[in-house]
């Protein structure tokens, strides 16, 4: 049980996917503009990351370590996460019209990004058990969902503010992230890796 | 027993002592009165005179167009020279009746004074409305449709508003000093009409002779004396109920939503003369004032005097870099003294150049300062950025609806940022939009 | 070897398998005429044709509860096309542009008051109704350059508001934006305009302004097809008269606000200066 503790805790704060691996950069600074629709990104990506890290440890598991094929594992799991993440799309948009509205513009984002990637590898090289991995995506998730709320909040104080010139947009954007970033370094030897 | 105060508020300097104590005077009667046609809230009057037409004085010269909406009457006898567009205190020229007095003052009819208590609700509120008697406070709404609320409403207190709580004026002061039984019979009036049985009379602590003074009255007529601590902005009617019965108006509710009734003091005066006199609203308490005045003080003044024949009167020390109607916190500034005094003028402030504020807005240094003056437990700030960058669903979502305008934030504001003036933009721009929807 | 290509080849079949299920047991019928008008739409999201986005445009198109006749920055070319794709029956409307109806700047135009605050025309002209004296002036504050969803307007070195034409796409956005409707389309072939907005007697407007028009009738007289009066300002009936009245009408203009812009290329037809643009974004 503490060990699962200790995974979330390091995976939302110490170790968080964004802003201490720097993954998943690319929705971080895309879809933050609005509190809002960061927090539907993160909920998006809370859904495929448990799904996917469930699907890619079973694939490991039950089919490329049994047959010798760790080295698959890559192009694999890709092939998985994409496959499911359109499904999942096709799914919500028939059955829940309200849901595809605020989600599934996210998803198709999703599709083929490194930090559902890189949480379905690390899950392998860490040899984590089934339960853990599930705990360990959905505390990379909630870190995810974290990081984006805070950063999107931040951004939407910082088009009232009053900045020089030459840093208006993005430079200012990058650094508020940078800055971000610094600050969760304070969580750095909380919980070891 | 302390009293609940509303929360939020600032404290402007008073700048009261120059007209305080001095008794009003009469304001001679100038060469030419502007009695614009559009002096309340509601549709304007319609005129019903000439040029060229004689005018006794209290005589009719605009009929009210609607239900909210008032007559105007003529201040005094004279020749009607023109009915035209003139200069407003609203910034705009507006239809006006231009009048030239003939000096002998005439009524138009000879009043009989008369007892309130045999005249019926219905014949009172005809007379107010027939008097044109409207919120002297400065909003100038038609005092006859706020005594008539619609149907299910209870009123069971009335407030006189003798708060005074904008710097500079002390004309309700003088009003409620001079003119103190006309004040109580009004009063009187207000409960026949509303059937309130309870009274209050608002008062601020830097009044401490006006509270000795009324203490007895009120002691005698079983009416409350509430001496409140010295805030702006007290006056506004929210804040006045808060303070004095510990009610809270709804956001976009009336004071009648809480079964109460704020008048100011110089209309129930004046309600006072239309109900026992039948005399129209045709003069009141103007508090002449501000550093560029040689002779500040309170003159009973015509409506329709320019303003430039009371600055006359008073004297200037220079030729004022700005005019301001109405006190400085909500009061408007003049680009003429052309404009004449119209029923909801309380003050005419003149400030030399030094006087005013040089420095412009900078950036917002996040102090908080207006969210804690906000007596509406608004944002300021925010409200504003979002107005600057036309956020108005965020503006709205932030209550900028709920403004009432009292400028608090922006005196409080170290950075001089024109935060009421970006708010009022958004209420406008919202109120726009939805009625485009 | 062959391990790798069955197990990926058969993760494939499975994955294609799944999807392909998927595709059928979910789909969701989109109106193909939906799809097509969003192609054609001028996609710049302006809301001139009053609903939220081309998008929700596209589905009211579809769902025939808005006429396809709204689309004005998009003009004839897509009004064409959406009629096409809805096998409607339309009339073409000639294509119109924004002409800022005011040359009353500081030289020629009096200020009623010096004017600090919030910079939006709509702010200052809750202000005692403007800071300028002319009620119909242009404020020259930019609300319109703000709001113009094609950064077709500016404000030029006199303080006005100007149109670049060759930008200006006839949205209206600006028009119902200007608190003074300084701002007003007109069709786009013609050049020739009265440039002011003032409806008031000539007395009024002398006391305003040296450049307004002051009702003479002057250009009525000279050009009586080409010209009509409305109150106190006279209007150009854009599509008729002769060039040659209306170049001697133009010249007879005490108060020269009659203009070509076309002889006089300086004015409304320059590109939108980079200094305002920056102002105006975040």
């Amino acid at each position: 049980m503490k060990s699962l503790l200790l995974i979330m805790v390091g995976a939302v704060f110490v170790n968080n996917f964004v802003l201490a691996r720097f993954l998943g950069l690319c929705p971080f600074l895309g879809v933050s503009k609005k509190v809002e629709t960061a927090l539907g990104m993160g909920m998006a990506v809370t859904f495929v990351m448990v799904v996917a890290s469930a699907c890619t440890w079973l694939l490991q598991y039950l089919v490329l370590t049994p047959f010798n094929l760790d080295y698959l594992q890559t192009i694999a799991f890709i092939l998985v996460i994409a496959t499911l993440v359109q499904m999942v799309e096709m799914i919500v948009r028939k059955s829940s019209p309200v849901l595809y509205q605020s989600l599934g513009i996210f998803l198709p984002l999703i599709t083929t990004n490194c930090a559902v990637l890189g949480l379905a590898v690390l899950n392998i090289q860490r040899n984590y058990s089934f339960v853990q991995s599930l705990v360990f995506a959905f505390g990379a998730a909630l870190g995810f969902t974290l990081a984006m709320v805070l950063y999107a909040g931040l951004r939407e104080r910082l088009t009232l503010c009053p900045v020089p010139r030459i840093f208006r947009g993005t430079p200012i954007e990058l650094i508020t992230a940078g800055l971000l970033a610094l600050a969760f370094m304070g969580f750095a030897g909380l919980v070891p890796n | 027993m302390i009293q609940p105060s509303f929360p939020g508020g600032t404290h402007p300097p008073g700048h009261k002592t120059a007209t305080a104590d001095a008794r009003s005077e009469i304001c001679p009667l100038p060469a030419e009165l502007v009695i614009p046609l559009a002096q309340h809230v509601g549709a304007p009057a319609l005129p019903c005179v000439t040029a060229g037409q004689w005018v006794a004085r209290g005589q009719l010269v605009g009929r009210a167009n609607g239900f909210v909406s008032v007559p105007v009457h003529a201040s005094t006898s004279g020749l009607v020279t023109a009915v035209e567009p003139r200069p407003h205190p609203c910034g705009a020229d507006l239809p006006a009746v231009v009048l030239q007095p003939d000096g002998a003052d005439t009524w138009a009819d000879e009043y009989q004074k008369q007892s309130f208590h045999v005249l019926s609700v219905e014949a009172m509120l005809e007379r107010i409305r027939e008097a044109g008697v409207v919120g002297m406070g400065g909003a100038a709404f038609p005092t006859h449709v706020k005594l008539d609320p619609p149907q299910g409403k209870v009123i069971d207190t009335v407030i006189v508003n003798a708060v005074e709580c904008e710097p500079w004026l002390t004309a309700d002061r003088r009003v409620l000093l001079e003119q103190t039984e006309k004040v109580l019979t009004g009063l009187e009036i207000l409960q026949e009409i509303s059937g309130a049985d309870h009274a209050y009379i608002g008062l601020e602590d830097n009044q401490p002779d006006v509270a000795r003074l009324l203490a007895p009255h009120c002691q005698k007529r079983g009416i409350g004396l509430a001496v409140l601590p010295t805030k702006y902005p007290q006056g506004a009617e929210r804040q006045l109920i808060y303070a004095v019965t510990g009610r809270r108006v709804p956001a976009r509710g009336l004071p009648m939503d809480v079964g109460v009734l704020v008048q100011n003091v110089g209309t129930i005066a004046a309600l006072t003369d239309a109900v026992t006199r039948g005399r129209p609203l045709i003069e009141r308490m103007v508090t002449i004032s501000g550093p560029a005045v040689v002779r500040p003080q309170n003159l009973r003044v015509r409506i329709g005097t320019p303003v430039a024949h009371l600055l006359e009167h008073c004297g200037v020390t220079e030729e004022p870099a700005m005019v301001i109607l109405g006190g400085p916190m909500m009061g408007s500034a003049q680009h003429t003294p052309a404009v004449p005094v119209v029923r909801g003028t309380s003050g005419v402030l003149a400030f030399r150049r030094q006087d005013l504020p040089t420095t412009t807005a900078g950036p917002c240094v996040r102090c908080g300062r207006c969210v804690n003056a906000c007596p509406m437990n608004l944002q300021p700030t925010f409200i504003a950025d979002f107005a600057r960058r036309d956020e108005l669903e965020l503006a709205e979502r932030f209550a900028a609806r709920n403004c009432i305008e009292c400028g608090s934030c922006s005196f409080i504001c170290p950075a001089n940022i024109p935060l009421v003036q970006s708010i009022r933009y958004a209420k406008g721009a919202i109120l726009a939009r939805r009625r485009r929807i | 070897m062959m391990a790798a290509v069955i197990c990926l080849g058969s993760l494939g079949f499975v994955a294609a398998l799944l999807l392909g299920m998927a595709a059928r047991r979910f789909a969701v019928t989109v109106d193909p005429r939906q799809v097509a008008l969003m192609d054609i739409l001028a996609g710049a999201n302006c809301g001139a044709c009053g609903f939220p986005g081309c998008d929700a445009y596209a589905r009211a198109l579809v769902a025939g509860t808005a006429k396809p006749d709204l689309c004005r920055p998009g003009g004839a070319e897509t009004l064409k096309r959406i009629a096409t794709i809805l096998g409607v029956a339309v009339t073409e409307r000639p294509p119109q542009i924004a002409v800022v109806r005011c040359q009353g700047d500081l030289q020629h135009a009096r200020l009623k008051y010096a004017y600090q605050g919030l910079q939006d025309c709509r702010a200052a002209q809750k202000l005692a109704r403007g800071p300028k004296l002319c009620p119909a002036g242009c404020l020259g504050l930019g609300s319109c350059v703000q709001h113009c969803p094609f950064d077709a307007l500016a404000i030029d070195s006199r303080g006005l508001a100007m149109v670049n034409r060759s930008r200006c796409t006839g949205c209206g956005l600006c028009v119902t934006i200007c608190p003074r409707q300084v701002l007003a389309l007109a069709p786009a072939n013609e050049t020739i305009h009265v440039l002011c907005n003032n409806r008031e007697s000539s007395a009024r407007v002398k006391s305003y302004c040296n450049a307004g028009c002051l009702g003479c009738r002057l250009c009525v007289r000279t050009a009586p097809e080409s010209f009509v009066m409305d109150s106190f300002l006279a209007k150009v009936r854009y599509g008729y008269g002769e060039p040659s009245t209306m170049a001697e009408a133009i010249a007879r203009c005490p108060h020269h606000c009659i203009l070509n812009l076309d002889e006089q290329g300086n004015n409304q037809t320059l590109p939108t200066p980079h200094s305002v643009r920056e102002r105006s974004t975040p």
